[in-house]
């Protein structure tokens, strides 16, 4: 009997307990900041339309134009999922031209001219080893340096010291998505002379086609290779131009030919559809890469981060997010 | 074979015993006795209290081990113990969990003395250093929460510390011995965390010993209804003892399970520029919180000081002004009335709270 009694108290206890443990186990936050839930599923998305979007609930994440946007909003629709080794982002957003020119090179009587144009980009920010204040107050912490530094220009993105590290996704619709991929870089101390961003170990990025008097393009598509997404000349696909006069007014060449990713620097794989006006794009990358130089997800643990959107812009012309709060469900 | 075993071991622990001069106190200890009415669920929740407060002491001890009390690097530091150490979020799980569940059975096993009339004499002084013992929790807590150096808890103590600074009189002295100055920095972090590991431990250690001592020397109430002269007895060692064990195992392995699927909470590190930031007041304090705004202006003293000290006043003062000889309730409903109606308007207070800060919060 006094066994049962036992029992029965202990269960009464416990189940006081759990029943208050949601509350007590809610943190107590106070800034409205958007919280992005990643979503379980069982197996990695397959592409831009699988069902496994659907598990997300996602947010619409608001922009603030800065420099050339100065006074312009736009958003993003985000969602995330993820499998028990990978992490998956989609993003979605309106933009009512495809920009993936970056300066692409046309023969026009006689002369090679750069199109004018840029591309479309989007890129976040995560924390590798914390970064101070960045909870708080996002790319804001990271983006700018004093008006009249010496380094103002290379030193428009970095840290404020060495044991503060960022992981960067950055996205580009001519240099990297045709690759399939995002470039993959982080962020460390901005020195007297650079800026504190840098690329993965490995190789990425495009190469420039450009002959070394910089009048016109050195590489054109090999025989028997086809361009790639978008028109785009894969770095890969290249063989040098022996025969300028094959080309005829009005052609076009690539100028930033996106490279072969490897290492750590092809962590983070990308598939996109630009459609009815609007950019899909998928990032896709293992939770944790064992590589120092990307942020290693826990998914008990919760993760700051925030973006900036380009639309056919060059750095200093972008969107930027607020700080957007990263959970595991 | 067996008992030749046995009898080596026994002579073994023996002369462990004798060599340390413990023979006496075993002897006491195999000799005292305890009501058999100690095992009752009813009794429950002391038994648990002390488990968890064991608990508190062990996984805080652990947590010591990683933490460093600097601005900073306090963050850092627990961030790395709670997600990059084996288990790590289980036992700051443990030590979370622990505090929250100490409050709740605190409150049941005050709730259950007072109906049951147990504070009345001579048990008046095990009453007393109960209700100190209960309001060490909430320093614990106000401490603690510093230390992780987390958005939450860093403007909760800057609402907490303008609180005790409204006392008249004492209020700003006390803020500033707690910070060390006008800001909350290195020094208020390093003086909390010597409060919270050290001063508070210590004092609570020594109330936790009066507490037993007057439970061992005026006894555990009688259940209600039961002949005090005929009450059955059973060895303390080893029928309470290894009942405790038991519980200690039990409450351990929920709690660990517990952690394991809900990872304690860690906010975003402090960042004191961020005046924006809002914290939102947990659940023990809700109804304290609720009197603070309730009072303003010129009132503002009767929510900070006056009605939670008058309230403490009457906790602890309760088996001196209630002197009757009876325990049943349906004798001391005068004191039970009073008890519920102060009750309902903490729980009223708490809901108004919840309401304002959980549910109408406009975003």
């Amino acid at each position: 009997m006094m066994h049962v009694k036992f029992t029965i108290g202990l269960s009464l206890c416990l189940a006081l307990f759990i029943g208050a443990l949601h509350f007590s186990a809610s943190e107590a936050m106070g800034a409205s900041k958007q919280e992005l839930i990643a979503a379980k599923v069982k197996s990695e998305p397959a592409g831009l339309d699988d069902a496994a979007w659907e598990t997300s609930k996602g947010i619409v994440v608001p922009f603030e134009g800065k420099e050339a946007f100065a006074g312009k909003h736009t958003s993003v629709t985000v969602k995330t999922v993820y499998t028990d080794d990978g992490i998956f982002f989609l993003y979605q957003w309106k933009d009512a031209n495809q920009s993936v020119t970056k300066e692409a090179w046309q023969y026009e009587k006689g002369n090679w001219i750069h199109q004018k144009g840029n591309e479309d980009r989007i890129s976040m920010l995560f924390e590798i080893d914390r970064i101070n204040n960045f909870a708080t107050k996002g790319c804001a912490v990271v983006c700018h340096v004093p008006d009249g530094a010496t380094n103002a220009r290379e030193g428009k993105f970095g840290t404020s010291t060495d044991a503060e590290k960022g992981d960067l996704w950055h996205w580009k619709a001519a240099r990297s998505d045709p690759a399939g991929f995002a470039d993959d870089g982080w962020l460390t101390i901005i020195s007297e002379k650079k800026g504190g961003r840098k690329s993965d170990k490995g190789e990425g990025g495009d190469k420039k086609n450009i002959t070394d008097d910089k009048s016109k393009p050195k590489y054109m598509i090999a025989q028997g290779k086809s361009l790639d997404k978008n028109g785009i000349l894969l770095a890969s696909h290249a063989v040098e131009i022996t025969d300028y006069s094959v080309f005829k007014d009005g052609d076009t060449i690539t100028y930033c030919m996106p490279k072969n990713f490897t290492d750590s620097f092809g962590d983070i794989k990308a598939k996109s559809r630009y459609a009815n006006g609007e950019w899909t794009v998928m990032l896709s990358r293992k939770l944790d890469t064992a590589n120092p130089d990307d942020t290693a997800f826990n998914i008990k643990r919760k993760y700051n981060f925030a973006m900036a959107l380009f639309d056919n812009s060059g750095d200093e012309d972008s969107y930027d997010s607020e700080v957007i709060t990263l959970k595991f469900k | 074979m067996e008992p030749v075993n046995d009898m080596r071991v026994e002579t073994r622990s023996q002369k462990i015993i004798e060599l340390l001069s413990l023979g006496e106190s075993r002897d006491r200890l195999l000799a005292f006795e305890v009501p058999k009415d100690a095992l009752t669920w009813t009794r429950f929740c002391g038994s648990l209290l002390l488990v968890l407060l064991i608990l508190l002491f062990f996984s805080g001890i652990f947590m010591a081990f990683y933490y460093s009390p600097v601005p900073g690097t306090a963050y850092d530091s627990v961030d790395f113990a709670l997600f990059k150490i084996p288990f790590g979020s289980v036992v700051k799980g443990i030590h979370h969990y622990s505090w929250n569940l100490l409050l709740m059975v605190m409150g049941i096993h005050l709730g259950r003395s007072l109906i049951l009339g147990s504070y009345k004499a001579p048990r008046q002084m095990v009453w007393v250093t109960g209700v100190i013992i209960l309001f060490f929790v909430p320093l614990f807590i106000i401490t603690g929460d510093l230390l992780p150096w987390d958005q939450t808890g860093y403007w909760s103590t800057q609402v907490r510390l303008s609180i005790i600074s409204s006392v008249p009189f004492i209020g700003k002295s006390a803020a500033r011995f707690l910070l060390g100055g006008s800001l909350t920095g290195v020094v208020a972090l390093t003086r909390f965390y010597i409060f919270h590991i050290l001063l508070l431990p210590g004092f609570l250690v020594l109330f936790l010993a009066m507490h037993f001592h007057f439970i061992r020397h005026r006894g555990l109430s009688e259940p209600l209804g039961t002949d005090p002269v005929f009450r059955p007895r059973i060895p303390f060692y080893p029928n309470l003892v290894n009942r405790w064990l038991f519980l200690f195992i039990i409450v351990s392995v929920v709690l660990a399970i517990i952690s394991r699927h809900w990872t304690p909470p860690l906010g975003d590190p402090a960042d004191p520029t961020d005046s924006s930031y809002i914290p939102k007041p947990e659940w023990w304090v809700l109804f304290l919180n609720q009197l603070v705004s309730v009072f303003k202006g010129g009132l503002a003293v009767l929510g900070s000081t006056l009605i939670p000290a008058g309230l403490a006043g009457l906790l602890i003062g309760l088996p001196f002004m209630d002197r009757s000889p009876y325990r049943h309730p349906a004798g001391r409903w005068k004191i039970l009335l009073s008890a519920a109606i102060l009750s309902g308007f903490i729980i009223g207070l708490s809901i108004m709270g919840y309401l304002e800060h959980f549910v109408l919060v406009k975003h």
